[in-house]
């Protein structure tokens, strides 16, 4: 298991209810990881159309996570 | 004696060359500038020079101090009249004295181009034919009709003399000293008389005048760029003044980008404001932009803010991108170089307009897209000063509810050739896809199969009774469901009629024949 740092934007917060949560999981990519919360939260959207960044550097989805990872998933927003 | 003064009395040359002596000096230079009796094929009969007093005086004298520092001579000075000139009276004199003849002339003629270039100072010239106009003196440290050459080499030549006019009116504002005083951002190191120059020679392409371009606009004008063009079909609106104040009551019902323009010249009425009150597309906005040093994305949708990525990509000119969802922002800046990510490289999938976000995304307070405005203007004048712009690529995210401000280091993607991809966006036309009914039961009588397209957590929350076959949440359609047969004929719900109509456009391109979206949702028909 591992612990992570979970940070949420736009239509991904208003459906968490919050901005960030840390858990334990036992995913081991960010795909792994964002089809364990959308499950658990509803979310809406397809991964094709978010991006994740861990640690402060995008990655891709099939990238290994690591215990204390901060991982935070990113959908486009066009509002100006 | 002061090394820069301003005079209302003639010159005393006498007493200049007195206060230059110097024991240790074997050279002494002069200038002597003097009113002539004709200006472009016009014959004159006197002058009138009024300069703006604050600023010039401190820009001659540090004009003065470069030319000692620079040519290591022993003394100089410079004094300007000031107010009623004849003919044939001296306008300016110069001096300098040195142990060498060479650094006394390099020195004396500095100074003497200088001043002319860069204090502000202008001359009323009575004609003899008893007309009268403002001529700005050479460039001065804000606009007039010399252009520099960069400038030049931008600009068709038919816009020259319109940048005459434009000399003409700011000498008007000026006489008024109503001018613009840029020393507290010329004061800046990094910015200084040479980066002033280099914004008053530069140009800025803004998409959109809404919440993120009115900022952007105002800071971009009121520090002096050159020429800005503004993109914007849409009229002002009362729902846009509390996140826009650069629009008034009166404005409603304006054209936005003509109303900007005007606010935007009272700023500064040296710089050239281009209004395109059109909907910026893949037809026109290479043409626009390719007249740019740079484009400021400001749009609020996904369709214009790929067609400017794909514009700036083709012509290799810089784009700062920012997009504000609720209390947040996203903020991007594409750099023509070769290791850098463009807004494709980021986000593959070019989002369809109104599958991300719901009905509600419209909600935001002013100084959100303010903020994230400030800092694409920000962004925008260190690209034209030639400073670096950031360390790395990146996505910066902002959440002013939270007071979170994220870098995440983004990179170009190799899988993305930086090539412009068609858009979907435009082959249907919207208008086509939407069909008003007064009730539901309106639409199911017209033969048409309802289709709710609303979350779960939504639909318990407000269901309304109605015949309504199927229920798919969008984020079912977003996922890859294919539960809809294609042969049948549709009308998609939602709320508001936003989510409804992006899908109905998804669905036609992948081949539904007969969709269509309830116009305004939910919310605009009865039970």
């Amino acid at each position: 298991m591992r612990k992570i740092t979970l940070q949420y934007f736009a239509v991904l917060r208003e459906q968490a209810g919050c901005s960030e949560e840390r858990l334990e999981t036992a995913a081991t990519t960010p795909a792994e990881l964002y089809e364990e919360v959308r499950a658990r939260h509803g979310f809406t959207l397809p991964l094709s159309m978010l991006r994740v960044a861990v640690n402060e550097e995008f990655r891709d989805w099939s990238s290994p996570l690591e215990s204390n990872d901060r991982v935070v998933f990113i959908p486009p927003v066009a509002g100006g | 004696m002061q090394p820069f003064a301003f005079s209302t009395l003639p010159i005393d040359t006498a007493r200049g060359r007195e206060a230059l002596a110097d024991p240790a000096c074997g050279g002494y230079a002069t200038f002597e500038g003097w009113v002539r009796d004709h200006n472009e094929g016009r014959a004159v009969r006197r002058l009138e020079y009024e300069a703006y007093a604050a600023l010039a005086q401190r820009e001659g004298e540090r004009i003065v101090a470069e030319a000692v520092a620079k040519y290591g001579v022993q003394r100089a000075a410079c004094i300007h009249r000031i107010g009623d000139l004849a003919l044939g009276e001296m306008a300016v004199w110069v001096g300098v004295s040195s142990r060498h003849r060479a650094e006394a002339f390099a020195a004396c003629r500095y100074i003497i181009d200088e001043v002319k270039h860069r204090v502000p100072i202008w001359k009323k010239e009575h004609y003899v034919d008893g007309d009268s106009g403002w001529v700005n003196c050479e460039r001065c440290a804000q606009p007039g009709e010399h252009q520099s050459h960069a400038d030049h080499a931008a600009t068709p030549v038919a816009d020259r003399s319109h940048g005459h006019e434009h000399a003409h009116t700011h000498a008007a504002e000026a006489h008024s000293h109503a001018a613009p005083d840029f020393s507290r951002q010329i004061a800046l190191p990094e910015v200084g008389a040479a980066g002033q120059q280099r914004l008053h020679a530069g140009s800025v392409l803004v998409i959109g005048a809404g919440g993120l371009g009115v900022p952007v606009l105002q800071y971009l004008a009121a520090a002096g760029v050159g020429r800005i063009g503004i993109v914007d079909s849409d009229v002002v609106e009362a729902s846009n003044l509390h996140r826009q104040p650069l629009y008034g009551v009166a404005d409603i019902g304006k054209s936005k980008a003509a109303v900007a323009a005007a606010r935007l010249r009272e700023l500064n009425p040296g710089a050239t404001f281009d209004v395109h009150a059109e909907r910026a597309d893949a037809g026109n906005l290479v043409d626009w932009l390719a007249r740019y040093d740079l484009v400021v994305d400001c749009s609020d949708n996904f369709a214009t803010k790929f067609t400017v990525n794909d514009a700036a990509v083709i012509l290799g000119k810089p784009a700062v991108f920012a997009s504000v969802y609720q209390y947040e922002g996203q903020l991007q800046v594409y750099l023509p170089r070769e290791d850098w990510p463009c807004l494709r490289c980021l986000w593959p999938e070019a989002p369809r307009d109104g599958l991300v976000g719901n009905c509600a995304q419209a909600g935001v307070l002013g100084p959100v897209p303010a903020a994230l405005g400030a800092v694409q203007a920000m962004q925008a004048l260190k690209i034209l000063l030639g400073l670096p712009v950031e360390s790395a690529p990146a996505l910066h995210v902002f959440d002013l509810l939270g007071m979170h401000w994220r870098t995440l280091k983004a990179a170009r993607n190799p899988a993305c050739d930086h090539s412009p991809r068609e858009l979907q966006v435009d082959a249907i036309d919207p208008a086509a896809l939407e069909l008003e009914y007064p009730t539901l039961a309106a639409a199911f009588a017209s033969g048409l199969t309802l289709v709710d397209i609303r979350e779960p957590w939504e639909r318990a929350r407000d269901d309304p009774p109605g015949p309504i076959e199927w229920h798919l949440p969008l984020s079912a359609f977003m996922q890859g469901s294919t539960a809809l047969p294609p042969e049948g004929r549709y009308l998609i719900v939602c709320a508001h009629g936003v989510r409804s109509l992006a899908l109905a456009g998804h669905l036609r391109a992948l081949g539904y024949p007969a969709v269509y979206s309830l116009a305004g949702g939910l919310a605009a028909v009865g039970a």
